[in-house]
């Protein structure tokens, strides 16, 4: 029996993330993160909601490992985040992929190189690389735009070489910062039936937002979060925990 | 992978050609100085051993030393530790000689009597061609009879090979002032560098590139940098050595002697561009280490 399951009493099973009192801080004595203790099973769409500040950047960042909790267990993938050492830090995040409100693309380069610096990133050779980031702008529509610098496209279509450049690795999970944040409405529904076709062939989704229309419109399981606290885990209509 | 990494460290340095030009020209002017001293260190080096080579010790006989007695001597000279060859140089021969090295017999006609001695002309072995060996020789030499006085450039070779080791030494010193600039400079351009990627770099730890993959440009940015300031240190000293060399001929005669100088070897040029690389390679290790990329 492992360290996990001899001390995370009621949460085990096949959880793509798991966390077990986690609990983040930057500032002594304030709670970004208190006593969370959730589990997201492999190929679920979880919504993440919550107001600013309520915690849902944090626990995002303690996912991919850009942060380390202050008390708490973390599994993500089978890996203690608490316990991962830095050189094991790409090897987690080569099966994560991650998408970002200001979409974090590279203004100098093509939006192919955008999307192949993934793979380049881990040594994947340049022709391949290439021919995949051209199939993932295939996927997000943007294929004809393989040439064109991120400057010269519209929000949306940032966000979609963004998506492209998450999913080109085939990541296990996607994790997706509030991706719609400085979208219309009708780019919004675009954007999200990409992330959500990720869902659908098997990826595990966990998309932070504040926007409820868009909690309701998709119907996933929804886990809000207050002041560092689950304030309520509502299961996908259909589905219980 | 390889390839990957190179094209991204000269992207890089393309990427900012003023700063990478400061970088290139700061490590040449290093570089250049340094070598420069190294020139004069080596040929001045070629002369000792030169010295060392000619490295020997004349026997002035005594009057009248002459026949089996002179024979004798010589033979017991040559079983002294350290010896090679004995020759000897008879009063006729010396005189001959001096004659020769006047170009003529014009200013000896008058002289009735050989006031040259007979000498012996006593060579070293390899080993004990250094100012130590002759010290040895001399000192065995001296308590033989019919030697009226011994002749060597012991002192002189000392003095010189003193000097040789002073400008080396002074040439270690600055080149190593001048690595440590040239070093801090390499570090702060590969460091603006880093600072300028930091958004490629966070993207790139994001995705799942390992350390090394993000730090292998920068360094390999700042060990091209070097070489180039290496190479073009290289080519600016063989432009000075081949149009400076005429008008310096009679300066360097007194530091040189006779020996004409020479530029360095294929091998010693290669050394130099590794040594600007090598700098190069320190200067962007301090600058990736000290600080950023962070995670």
């Amino acid at each position: 029996m492992s360290f996990w399951e001899r001390h995370s009493p009621g949460i085990g099973g096949d959880g793509a993330v798991r966390t077990y009192h986690v609990s983040k801080s930057y500032i002594a004595g304030t709670f970004a993160l208190h006593d969370l203790t959730l589990e997201v099973a492999k190929g679920e769409f979880v919504f993440l909601m919550g107001p600013s500040g309520a915690g849902k950047t944090t626990l995002l960042k303690l996912l991919f490992a850009a942060e380390r909790p202050n008390e708490g267990q973390i599994i993500v993938l089978g890996r203690n985040i608490a316990r991962l050492r830095e050189a094991g830090v790409p090897a987690l995040r080569r099966r994560i992929g991650v998408i970002f409100q200001d979409y974090k693309l590279l203004n100098r380069l093509t939006i192919e190189d955008n999307v192949a610096i993934a793979l380049d990133a881990v040594g994947t050779p340049r022709r391949e690389a290439r021919t995949r980031a051209f199939r993932m702008l295939k996927q997000v529509g943007l294929q004809h735009r393989r040439y064109h610098h991120p400057l010269s496209l519209s929000g949306g279509e940032q966000q979609r070489v963004a998506i492209a450049r998450a999913l080109v690795n085939e990541p296990e999970i996607l994790l997706a910062d509030e991706p719609t944040g400085n979208l219309d409405p009708e780019l919004t529904i675009e954007i999200m039936d990409l992330i959500a076709s990720a869902s659908t062939r098997g990826t595990t989704v966990i998309v932070a937002t504040h926007d409820v229309g868009l909690v309701e419109r998709y119907g996933k399981r929804t886990i809000l979060l207050d002041r560092g606290r689950i304030a309520d885990d509502a299961p996908a209509p259909g589905r219980s925990l | 992978m390889v390839i990957g990494l190179a094209r991204s460290a000269v992207r890089g340095l393309r990427a900012s050609p003023l700063t990478t030009s400061i970088a290139v020209f700061t490590i040449a002017a290093a570089l250049v100085l340094a070598g420069g001293f190294g020139l004069l260190v080596a040929n001045m080096g070629d002369l000792v051993e030169r010295f060392g080579e000619e490295l020997q010790v004349i026997v002035y006989l005594e009057a009248g030393l002459e026949g089996e007695a002179l024979r004798e001597l010589a033979a017991s000279v040559g079983t002294v530790e350290g010896v090679a060859d004995v020759k000897i140089v008879s009063k006729a021969e010396a005189l001959a000689r001096f004659r020769d090295s006047l170009g003529g017999a014009g200013l000896l006609e008058g002289l009735v009597d050989n006031p040259l001695p007979a000498s012996l002309e006593v060579s070293l072995r390899s080993q004990d061609r250094t100012p130590e060996g002759v010290a040895v020789v001399v000192a065995a030499l001296s308590g033989l009879p019919g030697i009226s006085e011994l002749a060597h450039g012991q002192e002189w070779v000392e003095g010189y090979a003193r000097f040789a080791s002073l400008v080396r030494a002074g040439a270690l010193a600055l080149g190593l002032v001048l690595a440590i600039a040239a070093l801090m400079i390499v570090a702060n351009t590969v460091r603006l560098a880093v600072y300028s990627r930091e958004d490629e770099i966070e993207i790139l730890l994001l995705v799942g590139a390992s350390r090394s993959f993000v730090r292998i440009p920068f360094l390999l940015e700042g060990a091209l940098q070097g070489a180039m300031g290496g190479a073009l240190a290289v080519g600016l000293l063989y432009l000075a050595f081949v149009a400076f060399l005429p008008g310096l001929e009679y300066g360097l005669e007194l530091v040189l002697g006779n020996t004409a100088p020479h530029f360095f070897s294929s091998g010693q040029a290669l050394a130099l561009v590794g040594a600007g690389g090598g700098l190069g390679l320190l200067g962007s290790l301090t600058a990736v280490l000290g600080g950023r990329p962070a995670s």
